[in-house]
C-alpha cells in the first residue's frame, strides 16, 4: 500500500485535487482510502456526495472508547473509503492533538490492515503543518510520499516551500520523501514555468498542471467530483493524467528548501513584480 | 570545601562560590539548566504550596490528575476549623478534553463543588495542558464567580512559564485579588498580618499566641490556617510580617502600594532571628503603644530562662560536628546557619532554590570562610558534595532526603514533611533535640563506607592512601 499525504496553503484546492484524484484512482481499479485530517471534516464530501458523516472524534467524543470501524469509515464513489479525524470548533482545545488521537485511532480499528486490501490511502491535512499534530500523518510509519498542492502565487510558493522545511526533519527521522507539485492553476502569467523552476529548485517535479476550469465548480456544487459528475468532461481527464502520473511516479525526494530571498527573486525573474 | 573535584555542568560553575575564596557574587535567581534536574518544582507547584493552606477555599486543578495527585496536601498545613483544603480537586482532563477543550468541564466541576462544599471563594489552577490548549480559565472564573457569590479566582500558574518563584508570583497575584474585598471595621491600631507561614505542624498558632501575648491583634494568616474572609479585609491591618523570602514578598510589596500597609521580613528560625522579629514588630508599634516592646521582652525571657540550659547541654555533645543545609528560600538558610551555631556544629555546605544575589550576599557574610554556597542545586552536585564532606547532618526536604539516606547520613526535614514545630523558641528547642538524636544514632556508624572506622577523620586518610597505590 502506498500512503501519500497531500498539504498546501489553506484554500488552494487539496480537498478537490485530492478526492478527483482518488475518484481517477478508483477507476482505474484502485482501492483507495482517504483520511480527511481538517477539523473542518469537509475532505471526502465529493466523494461521498455530501453524506454528513460522524467523525472519528464525534464518535469518541459520544461513545467513548467503544468505536466500531464502520462508525467512521464510509464507503464512496467506486468502493473509496472515507473517514474524517474532525476536531474541535474553533477556538477552543487542541486540533492538532485531535489529528495524532484519531489517526492512532484508525490504526487500533484496523482501517489500514491488510484484510483491507488497500492500494492506496490519502491524508488531507489543514493548511500549513502548524504544530506537531499537523505533522502526524508525516510521521514514522505513515505517509511515506507527500504532494504539495500549489499555484503561481507568492504565498502558495511561500506555503509550499515552508511545507518542504516540515518534510526535511521528518524525512531524516522517518522516511518520508516530496513525490512533487501539484500546480492547481490560478492563471498568474506564466505560472507552469514558474512552479517548474521552483520544483527544480527545490529538488522536485511539478508532476501535474491542473488547469483552472469552471466544470470543479459545477461539480462541487452537485457534490460530485468531475470525474463523477461528467466523466467526458476535459477536467476529469486532467485528473485521470495526474492519477495516472502518480502511479508511476518513481521521483521521490528529500527536498531542499530555498531561502526567502531565492523565492522572491524567482518571482521576479519570471515578471510577477512588473 | 574544594569544589575541583566535584564535577559541575559549565553552565553552573557561576551559580557554586565557596565562602572567603574572594569571590564575590554569585550567579542565581534564573531558569533552571536543562538537563541539571533541579531540585525545584514547578510554578503550578509553587503557586500550589503557597494558596493550599487557605482552609475554607475550593482549590481545583484543572488539568491532568497527575499535576493535583502529586501535590495532594503537600505540605501537611494544619487548620484549626475548616479543612476543604486538604482536599485535591481535579478536572482529571484527559485526551477528550485536551482536544475539544476543557472548559465545559472545568464549568461544571467549578459549580457542582462550590454547591456541595459551599467554600468562602475558590481557586482555579491553570497547569501546562490548560495552557498549551488555551482554555479561557479566566472567563470561565468570571462566569462562575457571578453566579455564585463568591470570589472565584484564576492562579495563572502553567508549569513551563518558568520556576518556582513564577509560581509564588501567580499566588501572590491570585491573594491580591481578594485583599481590600472585605470589611475591615473592628480592626485596631495594634494589627498585623502573618505572611508567608504556612502553619506546618502547627507553628503559625505559636507565633500567633507570642504576637497576641504582645497585645497585638493578628487579622489574617497568609496563608497558613488561612480564611478567605481575613484575607479579604487583611488591608485594615497596620503591618505586614513576612516571612520566607520567596513566597509572599510580592504580596506584602502590592499592599504597600494599594493599601499602605506597611511590611517587616522576619525569620522565626532560630533564637536570635525569633527574638528579633519580635523585637522588630513591636519597634514598628512603639509609638502607639510602648508596652509592645515590654511584653516582646518578658516573652523572650520567659522562653529563654527555660531554653538555654536545655541547648547548652546539647552543644556539648554536639560540638564540633558538621552540617550541610539545601533549602528552598535562602531566608530559612540564614537562620539555620545561627541555630548550628548555637549548636557548635559546623556548616560547611549552604544552598538554596530561589535565593536571590541580596540573599547570598548575607549568608556570604555569616559564614565560615570555606563553606560552598550554591544556588539551585541537583542531586548529583549535592551528592557529590556531601559524600567529600561526609557531613553529620543534612537538612534539606523531601527532595533532599532520599540524597542523604543514599548516602548514610543524618536528615532532618525542615520542609512540608516535617511533624514537629521548628518555628519560635519551642521550634529551636524540637530542632536542636531531633539534630541530636539523629547525629548521635549508631545506625550510621553500619553504614558501609564507614565501618571499620574510628574516626571520621582516619578514615578519610586510609581512603587517599588506597587511591595512590
Amino acid at each position: 500500500m502506498r500512503k501519500i499525504a497531500v498539504y498546501g496553503k489553506g484554500g488552494i484546492g487539496k480537498s478537490t485535487t485530492t478526492q478527483n484524484t482518488v475518484a481517477a484512482l478508483a477507476e482505474m481499479g484502485k482501492k483507495v482510502m482517504v483520511v480527511g485530517c481538517d477539523p473542518k471534516a469537509d475532505s471526502t464530501r465529493l466523494l461521498l456526495g455530501g453524506l454528513a458523516q460522524k467523525t472519528v472524534l464525534d464518535t469518541l467524543r459520544e461513545e467513548g472508547e467503544d468505536v466500531e470501524l464502520d462508525d467512521v469509515l464510509k464507503p464512496g464513489f467506486l468502493g473509496t473509503l472515507c473517514t474524517e479525524s474532525g476536531g474541535p470548533e474553533p477556538g477552543v482545545g487542541c486540533a492538532g492533538r485531535g489529528i495524532i488521537t484519531s489517526i492512532n485511532l484508525l490504526e487500533q480499528l484496523g482501517a489500514y490492515a491488510p484484510t483491507q486490501e488497500l492500494d492506496y490511502t490519502f491524508y488531507d491535512v489543514l493548511g500549513d503543518v502548524v504544530c506537531g499534530g499537523f505533522a502526524m500523518p508525516i510521521r514514522e510509519g505513515k505517509a511515506q510520499e507527500i504532494y504539495i498542492v500549489c499555484s503561481g502565487e507568492m504565498m502558495a510558493m511561500y506555503a509550499a516551500n515552508n511545507i518542504c522545511k516540515g518534510i526535511v526533519k521528518f524525512a531524516e527521522a522517518g522516511g518520508v520523501r516530496l513525490g512533487g507539485l501539484i500546480c492547481n492553476s490560478r492563471n498568474t502569467d506564466r505560472e507552469d514555468e514558474l512552479i517548474i523552476e521552483l520544483a527544480r529548485k527545490l529538488g522536485t517535479q511539478m508532476i501535474h498542471f491542473v488547469p483552472r476550469h469552471n466544470d470543479v465548480q459545477r461539480a462541487e456544487i452537485n457534490k460530485k467530483t468531475c470525474i463523477e459528475w461528467n466523466p467526458e468532461c476535459s477536467q476529469a481527464d486532467q485528473y485521470r493524467a495526474l492519477a495516472r502520473k502518480i502511479d508511476a511516479n518513481k521521483m521521490l525526494v528529500i527536498p531542499t528548501p530555498i531561502a526567502i530571498e531565492e523565492l522572491e527573486a524567482l518571482l521576479m525573474e519570471f515578471g510577477l513584480a512588473a | 570545601m574544594d569544589t575541583d573535584s566535584i564535577s559541575v555542568f559549565a553552565e553552573r560553575k557561576g551559580q557554586i562560590l565557596v565562602a572567603g575564596s574572594g569571590q564575590e557574587t554569585i550567579s542565581c535567581d534564573k531558569q533552571s539548566l536543562s538537563g541539571a534536574v533541579s531540585q525545584r518544582a514547578c510554578v503550578f507547584c509553587g503557586a500550589r504550596v503557597v494558596l493550599y493552606p487557605i482552609a475554607d477555599a475550593l482549590h481545583l486543578v484543572h488539568g491532568p490528575i497527575g499535576c493535583a495527585a502529586y501535590t495532594w496536601d503537600i505540605r501537611g498545613a494544619l487548620s484549626s476549623g475548616p479543612e476543604l483544603h486538604r482536599m485535591s480537586f481535579s478536572t482529571d482532563m484527559r485526551e477528550r478534553e485536551v482536544i475539544f477543550g476543557a472548559e465545559k468541564k472545568l464549568e461544571q466541576s467549578l459549580r457542582e463543588l462550590i454547591e456541595k462544599y459551599q467554600p468562602k471563594g475558590a481557586f482555579v489552577y491553570s497547569t501546562c495542558v490548560a495552557g498549551v490548549i488555551g482554555d479561557d480559565i479566566e472567563a470561565v472564573c468570571k462566569r462562575v464567580e457571578k453566579d455564585v457569590g463568591i470570589p472565584v479566582i484564576a492562579v495563572q500558574s502553567e508549569g513551563f512559564k518558568g520556576n518556582k518563584r513564577a509560581g509564588y508570583s501567580a499566588a501572590c497575584k491570585a491573594i491580591d485579588r481578594l485583599v481590600g474585598t472585605g470589611d475591615t471595621t473592628g480592626i485596631g491600631p495594634l494589627s498585623i498580618n502573618i505572611l508567608g507561614d504556612f502553619n506546618l505542624a502547627g507553628e503559625i498558632w505559636l507565633i500567633r499566641q507570642y504576637y497576641e501575648k504582645m497585645g497585638l491583634q493578628v487579622v489574617a494568616n497568609i496563608t497558613g490556617d488561612g480564611r478567605i474572609d481575613d484575607i479579604r479585609k487583611s488591608h485594615g491591618a497596620k503591618l505586614n510580617v513576612v516571612q520566607c523570602s520567596g513566597a509572599t514578598m510580592e504580596l506584602a510589596k502590592y499592599m504597600k502600594e494599594k493599601h499602605d500597609v506597611p511590611f517587616l521580613r522576619v525569620s522565626y528560625f532560630g533564637i536570635e532571628d525569633m527574638a528579633e522579629s519580635l523585637y522588630a514588630v513591636a519597634r514598628h508599634f512603639q509609638d502607639v503603644d510602648w508596652q509592645v516592646m515590654e511584653r516582646a521582652r518578658k516573652i523572650v525571657a520567659d522562653e529563654l530562662l527555660t531554653l538555654v540550659p536545655e541547648m547548652k547541654a546539647l552543644k556539648k555533645r554536639l560540638q564540633g560536628k558538621t552540617a550541610a543545609i539545601y533549602v528552598g528560600g535562602a531566608f530559612k538558610a540564614f537562620s539555620l546557619i545561627k541555630a548550628f551555631r548555637h549548636l557548635g556544629m559546623k556548616v560547611t555546605l549552604v544552598g538554596s532554590q530561589t535565593g536571590t544575589e541580596e540573599d547570598y550576599r548575607e549568608i556570604q557574610q555569616v559564614c565560615d570562610p570555606g563553606t560552598v554556597i550554591v544556588d539551585d542545586a541537583n542531586p548529583l552536585e549535592l551528592g557529590a558534595f556531601l559524600r567529600d564532606n561526609d557531613v553529620d547532618i543534612l537538612v534539606g526536604g523531601v527532595k533532599e532526603r532520599p540524597i542523604a539516606y543514599k548516602l548514610g547520613l543524618g536528615f532532618c526535614d525542615h520542609n512540608h514533611e516535617r511533624k514537629l514545630a521548628l518555628e519560635g523558641f519551642l521550634g529551636m528547642r524540637n530542632f536542636a533535640k531531633e539534630v541530636a538524636a539523629t547525629v548521635e544514632s549508631p545506625i550510621w556508624r553500619l553504614v558501609p563506607r564507614r565501618i571499620g572506622r574510628t574516626t571520621a577523620g582516619t578514615a578519610h586518610s586510609t581512603e587517599v592512601v588506597g587511591k595512590e597505590s
